[in-house]
């Protein structure tokens, strides 16, 4: 193993190793101080985007970087194949998320300060930041998708941060079954990856699939990238998860994990490019869930739920890129729409006072955006759309009535037919998406 | 370094694990003091005594070694995790009466002594004032399974005058009789749909941390991987009914618990899901399947024991009204409780960096190696087990914190030490899978390579004009061995 080879590795591990030494002295019941434990997240994210910026200069100078370990596990003819890999591809994505996990650790020392969930916030930030960079800097599907478990299970505990009240637990829950419902498609993909190409690894040359094959392949990874992205028809979730504090909605949401879907579609670029069909449907996805970001987006009554709409509608324009087979031009849109979307929730608490300055500044009202185009439209359409807004496109709506409340009702049945005695059904239909935000540590102070 | 057999021998130490036990539970009725002491030197001597032989065992012929090694420490941990109010001498004496009995289960290779610990392990799920749930099914389905098994015993026995399993492999002892009868004793025992009701019924009604242990002695399991596969290998089309049955049934609890508002039947719910995975992948007749079904075997019965002992724990400081209907908020009051539950959870339902991870990797390429279609089920069964959990676990532990309550309520340190182990194994497992994987890999390509042999004898034996067949008929076509995955 070579400097650049341990360079990856350690960026990699460096925060699940934080991770893993502070749960553990957790358990032994010793709390770090608040001090400490930022100075260590400081100081390992900053070695982390040092050794990035070495791997950067490395991949500009010669070739790529992978590391094979052998294999995590092998059984007879399947092997869960250890290779972690950084190609021109996904070391835009290791440096944002080691870059902006850095950011954000800097940032939450001091607004999440006292608040009782600080250590559980930084733990989960550490899980999320080596999650993230085991998906993106992973050589094959099977490692991808650990790496993806993880980044999921993460945002879903994060969304529930303020346990004490239902509603950011009951929408980590709803959250949690859109992941895990999509994440099928994933599974099975890298299993008929295993199946028709006898590997899922990536780190040397891309598994051969063709005809039907491939596109039952790409299908399969666009549910599990759709269901990560937010993208039509399971964009409901989004809203949902601006529950959690506002340092992870950015890196969650606005950074790393809403754009996880559009980097798996990517790696699955030589597949894609082969099925017409699959590249039509991202397209396809990617149109209708910008249309309806927007939208849905422009009747928002609370600053984080905007952003989210905001974001969802540029993932939406990097799908059609991608499905249009423009990768770079994909890859440059992520990270700037990354960055931006970082800063603005980040800045999302002092919005009010952001635009006041402005408005005092240029002496009058700034108009909303597309504003004319709005005013195009037929009064009785605007009303139309006004009411789709507000519900969300009723996505959530066709979710529950289709599939939650189908389920809730056979579940019951088969409850009432199992018990001997009259049970107390319950409904498994989670609490409905909360429009205003959880108020912020600081709000909550005063 | 190896122990010469002399100074040890294989026999001496089977019985020393299965006899510490029992004549432990006779010491702990008879002086009804210090329980838990006893209990644990007993569970103690049997560990070390499993350790022994697994240290002995031929590497691929390792496997029943190991269940009895996990299933010896599994019970110390039930005892030493046991709330000071359940540990009375029934109880104690109970548990290490079930451990004895479900040792010799592992350990023996004659059907008469396996049909004599299957009928102990539920003698004190039979007896008021033991484990006997206030329920009825519990005990009509325990008991069934006990008679379709004697009834199986009796056929081949009859058949074959012979009992020594050995020497009944690959002979179809009892013929499709004997089979159904095997499958019966396994669809009840297991709960396997539709004959699941019983287990959440017991979980619910019956004394938790016995009923788990009872219900992770996988004997249903046991009987797939030690009779019904190497027995009857002439009846292996009939197999596949078993593994439908099985992912069936892992889709159905699945969706049943969904609406399931009481923890105990939920964790019941999960485990009876998660367990079905088990004799799905037993059955799939891939290394990978079968290797994925021995360490979820492992998984399941590590997770599942320290949540249900978790859950009793919480019923003991919080009340046994507990319900997944509202949010209780005790992550508060015991956070060490909320996160191992969380962990345990989570590696049951296959949470990367956990042992459950491997095993469902394992056990979805097997699955789906041999039933395409039907193995899809099982992927979208773990996703909605997923669910159920995460909804048990954000009830329980978050929410609102619970007013008027001021004690410390979190896990004691005789407690902190079991939750410890058993999450260190399934998190350790799951860093480093190798250590356990290897091993089941080479007990799968084996039971692997010994299946497809029995096969083509089979074949052989069946085919026209071979007159050494004379239970087949001579236009029966040839099967064709399943292919195996590109390499």
């Amino acid at each position: 193993m070579n400097v650049f080879q341990g360079t990856l590795v350690f960026v990699v591990v460096a925060p699940g190793f934080v991770f893993a030494v502070f749960a553990l002295l957790w358990l032994l019941d010793w709390v770090p101080s608040e001090r400490l434990l930022s100075w260590i997240t400081g100081l390992t994210f900053a070695a982390c985007t040092s050794g990035v910026a070495a791997l950067i200069w490395r991949i500009t100078s010669a070739a790529d970087i992978t590391v094979t370990f052998g294999n995590w596990f092998a059984v007879g003819n399947y092997h869960f194949p250890l290779v972690l890999t950084v190609d021109r591809l996904s070391v835009p994505f290791v440096a944002s998320a080691a870059v902006l996990s850095g950011l954000i650790g800097q940032f939450s020392a001091t607004y999440l300060h006292r608040e009782s969930g600080f250590l559980r916030f930084f733990l989960l930030l550490h899980l999320f930041a080596f999650g993230s960079l085991l998906a993106f800097a992973a050589g094959s599907f099977d490692l991808l998708a650990a790496g993806w478990e993880i980044v999921g299970i993460t945002s879903v505990l994060l969304i529930g941060f303020f346990e004490r009240r239902p509603a950011p637990v009951e929408n980590g829950l709803y959250v949690f079954g859109i992941y895990r419902a999509c994440d099928i498609g994933l599974l099975v993909g890298i299993f008929a990856m295993h199946h028709w190409a006898g590997t899922a690894s990536f780190g040397n040359g891309f598994p051969t699939l063709t005809g039907v094959r491939a596109v039952v392949v790409c299908l399969l990874f666009l549910l599990a990238a759709s269901g990560k992205a937010a993208q039509v028809p399971f964009s409901g979730w989004l809203p949902r998860a601006m529950e959690g504090p506002t340092p992870s909605s950015a890196i969650f949401y606005g950074a790393i994990s809403i754009h996880a879907g559009a980097y798996l579609l990517l790696r699955a670029q030589p597949l894609l490019a082969q099925s017409v069909l699959a590249s039509s449907l991202v397209v396809l996805i990617g149109a209708a869930t910008a249309i309806h970001g927007t939208i849905v987006g422009r009747a928002c009554a609370d600053a984080k739920t905007s952003l989210a709409y905001a974001t969802l509608t540029q993932v939406g324009i990097v799908f059609i890129e991608i499905g249009l087979g423009w990768r770079w031009l994909a890859v440059a849109h992520i990270l700037g729409n990354a960055t931006v979307r970082t800063m603005q929730y980040l800045r999302a608490p002092s919005m009010l006072h952001d635009y006041h300055h402005m408005h005092s500044a240029i002496g009058g009202q700034l108009s909303p955006t597309g504003k004319q185009i709005e005013e195009m439209l037929p009064e009785r359409i605007q009303l139309w759309l006004y009411r789709w807004a507000l519900d969300r496109g009723n996505l959530d709506t066709i979710i529950e009535r289709w599939v939650i409340a189908p389920l809730s009702q056979l579940s019951n049945y088969l409850s009432r037919k199992d018990r001997t005695r009259a049970p107390s059904p319950t409904t498994i239909r989670p609490g409905r998406a909360v429009q205003v935000p959880s108020p912020e540590p600081a709000q909550r102070s005063n | 370094m190896s122990v010469p057999g002399w100074v040890l021998p294989t026999p001496v130490l089977t019985s020393a694990s299965i006899t510490a036990p029992w004549l432990a539970a006779v010491v702990v009725t008879s002086v009804r003091r210090q329980v838990r002491v006893f209990g644990c030197i007993a569970a103690l001597l049997s560990i070390i005594a499993s350790a022994a032989l697994v240290w002995r065992a031929p590497k691929s012929e390792s496997l029943y070694e190991t269940l009895m090694l996990l299933f010896s420490c599994l019970t110390l941990g039930a005892i030493l995790l046991l709330p000071r109010r359940d540990s009375e001498a029934v109880t104690i004496a109970g548990i290490l009466i079930l451990l004895g009995s479900t040792l010799l289960a592992y350990s023996t290779g004659n059907l008469l002594v396996l049909l004599g610990a299957w009928i102990l392990s539920i003698v004190p799920f039979l007896w008021a004032g033991w484990f006997r749930p206030r329920k009825r099914r519990p005990l009509v389905g325990l008991l069934s399974s006990s008679v379709a098994f004697a009834l199986a015993i009796g056929f081949i026995v009859a058949n074959a005058r012979v009992v020594s399993i050995a020497n009944l492999k690959g002979q179809s002892p009892g013929g499709i009789v004997a089979f159904a009868l095997l499958v019966i004793a396994v669809v009840f025992r297991k709960g396997i749909f539709p004959m699941h009701a019983w287990v959440a019924d017991a979980a619910e009604s019956g004394s938790s941390v016995p009923t788990a242990l009872l219900l992770n002695g996988h004997f249903g399991a046991l009987l797939v991987a030690k009779l019904i596969v190497p027995l009857f290998p002439q009846t292996d089309h009939l197999f596949p009914v078993l593994s439908y049955l099985a992912i069936a049934t892992a889709l159905f609890i699945a969706i049943r618990a969904l609406a399931e508002n009481s923890p105990r039947r939920l964790l019941a719910f999960l485990a009876l899901s998660q367990s079905a995975c088990i004799l799905s992948g037993l059955e799939s007749r891939t290394a990978e399947g079968i290797a994925g079904a021995l360490v979820h075997w492992f998984v399941v019965t590590v997770s599942t024991v320290g949540l249900f002992g978790i859950l009793r724990l919480l019923e003991v400081r919080f009340g046994e009204n507990l319900s997944a209907s509202r949010h209780l908020g005790l992550a508060e009051h015991a956070p060490r409780l909320a996160v191992s539950f969380a962990i345990l959870g989570l590696a049951l339902v296959g949470l990367p960096g956990t042992l459950g991870f491997c095993s469902q990797d394992l056990l979805v390429q097997g699955t789906l190696t041999s039933h395409p279609l039907t193995g899809l089920l099982l992927p979208i069964a773990t996703a909605l087990n997923a669910v159920s959990f995460f909804r048990l676990f954000t009830r329980l532990f978050l929410g609102k914190r619970r007013t008027g309550f001021t004690v410390e309520a979190d896990a004691l340190p005789r407690e902190r030490w079991v939750l410890a182990a058993t999450v260190l194994f399934v998190v350790f497992g799951g860093l480093f899978p190798n250590a356990i994987v290897i091993q089941h890999s080479a007990e799968a390509v084996a039971v692997d390579e010994a299946v497809r042999t029995s096969e083509i004898l089979n074949q052989v034996t069946n085919a026209p004009g071979n007159d050494s067949c004379l239970q087949c008929p001579a236009t029966e076509p040839k099967r064709e061995v399943a292919p195996r995955a590109p390499s």
